[in-house]
């Protein structure tokens, strides 16, 4: 069984934020809900100033503090190391929301005035694909799940595959010749906090 | 300040508030140490009128305050399905121990015995009781995500603010009279002074663990003393809540008058603790990995 996980290459990120819109579209997220996020920085002072970009995204640690906060059972982590929210168990007390260092979940609020999660727009792809419509709950907490669908059916999570600088590299951690394993092996990969001791499976490398 | 700064809901690099737990779950946790501390206050006397009081300020200011925080309440029973590792079913556990020990162990003194077993209820309601007073300060530290949060004093706090709350509750309650307890215990004025004074030491110690700890604890620290909470936390957490009770009560002050004073003063500080230790809570930002810096 593979163990997926994930490497930016901070280097090769020029901050377009593909990823994040391809994110919004294939999992139908709601309003300012986003499961990645490119964070951006200035470096330097004038006149010498550049901008360094950060991707980000739910890091589906070893060691996840999600999983542990979660008093209903609906955070879990699949054999296959991606760690998923049972939308029917979650209760929204936002426990593991708290517990997780990076800030990688958001609670989906309960729509004002029956507006809907899109506020009264259809939601993308519902007509295309019905298997994609209804799939997030109000008043529940979700994050990214490295496109467990599309991983399933052999892709590439989306933002992966949209990435126009190949600045994300998605594969099997546990396979030693695997793009992300010899990455991290030759480019010393880092992870991110690793003071929190969650022992994330998503790496940064070209710093 | 220099480095990374609040950057709300912006891409980019920085702190972020957490905002997922808010007043009404501040108001949660207040309700459930109060009425739990009351409790076993309740319980040097006893008095079962103020068993009841405590079982009724957990029982029920607990349960609404959650229920308007939770995103599906209908199905919030399963908070109590993960006891091996998370501390809210722990303490929801521990709730339901209190609650129905509770009940037997005042039913117990109420009815003079009637109900059997009366020491076994008090023990366990006991017993539960510590946990209601301090599971929701584990829950705050367990994980290392809130660095303010992340430490030992967390469930400390929860239990002294859960006794003191308790005990200038009964203060006020002792002073009113009306039947609800037996005779006055002497100590009680002395014993809320020095909790207030062990609430005292406990903020010192949270400040100086945060100002010595990440960079994250520190700002927190930084927001409670100089920035946008200090007049909440500095005014209304210290000054009302433990200064005023501190000085009422240490100058000897018994009468009804002096006892509100300071009863209002410690409960008001008590809430404000609680909702303000949420609001400066904040998330670090994740550059700081391991040897790497942001590119030049």
């Amino acid at each position: 069984m593979a163990r997926w996980g994930m490497v930016f290459s901070l280097a090769r990120c020029i901050g377009c934020n593909a990823c994040v819109v391809a994110c919004k579209t294939e999992n139908e997220l709601p309003d300012s809900i986003f499961f990645t996020r490119t964070f951006v920085e200035e470096v330097g002072t004038f006149p010498e100033v550049s901008r360094a970009y950060v991707p980000t995204l739910c890091n589906h640690c070893e060691d996840a503090p999600c999983e542990k906060a979660c008093p209903s059972g609906a955070t879990y982590t699949r054999e296959d190391g991606i760690v998923m929210v049972d939308q029917d168990r979650c209760i929204g007390c936002s426990a593991c929301a708290v517990a997780c260092p990076y800030d990688a979940r958001s609670m989906i609020e309960q729509p004002k005035e029956n507006r809907g999660l899109f506020g009264g727009a259809k939601a993308p792809a519902r007509d295309a694909d019905p298997d994609k419509s209804d799939r997030w709950r109000a008043g529940t907490v979700v994050k990214c799940d490295f496109c467990s669908r599309r991983v399933d059916k052999g892709l590439s999570p989306a933002c992966v595959a949209v990435c126009p600088t190949e600045a994300r590299i998605f594969g099997d951690l546990d396979d030693a010749e695997s793009a992300p394993s010899r990455l991290i092996r030759t480019r010393n990969g880092a992870q991110p906090l690793p003071e929190k001791n969650t022992r994330p499976k998503v790496f940064y490398i070209d710093y | 300040m220099t480095g990374p700064a609040m950057v709300g809901d912006s891409f980019r690099l920085g702190y972020r508030f957490q905002r997922h737990w808010d007043v009404s779950m501040a108001s949660a946790f207040f309700f459930g140490e109060l009425g739990a501390g009351l409790f076993v206050v309740a319980m040097l006397y006893p008095s079962w009128p103020v068993l009841i009081m405590g079982l009724l300020i957990t029982g029920i200011g607990k349960p609404w305050f959650h229920l308007t925080h939770m995103g599906v309440p209908n199905k919030s029973w399963r908070a109590i399905l993960r006891p091996d590792r998370s501390w809210t079913s722990r303490g929801l556990i521990g709730i339901v121990f209190f609650s129905g020990a509770g009940v037997l162990y005042a039913g117990a003194l109420a009815t003079d015995g009637l109900v059997p077993l009366g020491d076994v209820w008090r023990v366990v309601a006991f017993l539960a009781a510590l946990v209601v007073m301090t599971y929701q300060g584990f829950a705050m530290s367990h994980s290392t995500a809130i660095a303010i949060w992340s430490t030992a004093l967390m469930p400390i706090a929860s239990l002294l603010y859960a006794l003191a709350g308790g005990a200038a509750l009964m203060l006020v309650l002792e002073g009113v009279g009306a039947g609800l307890v037996h005779a006055p215990l002497a100590v009680l004025p002395a014993a809320t002074l020095g909790l207030a004074g062990a609430l005292l030491v406990l903020h010192a110690s949270l400040l100086h663990a945060a100002y010595n700890g990440t960079p994250g604890a520190k700002l927190s620290a930084r927001l409670l003393v100089r920035g946008r909470y200090a007049p909440a936390y500095l005014g209304v957490v210290v000054g009302v809540g433990i200064a005023l009770p501190l000085v009422v009560l240490g100058l000897g002050g018994d009468s009804l008058p002096m006892r509100i004073v300071a009863a209002v003063g410690l409960l008001g500080g008590f809430y404000a603790f609680r909702v303000v230790i949420f609001k400066v809570g904040v998330y670090e930002p994740v550059m700081r990995f391991g040897g790497i810096r942001t590119p030049r």
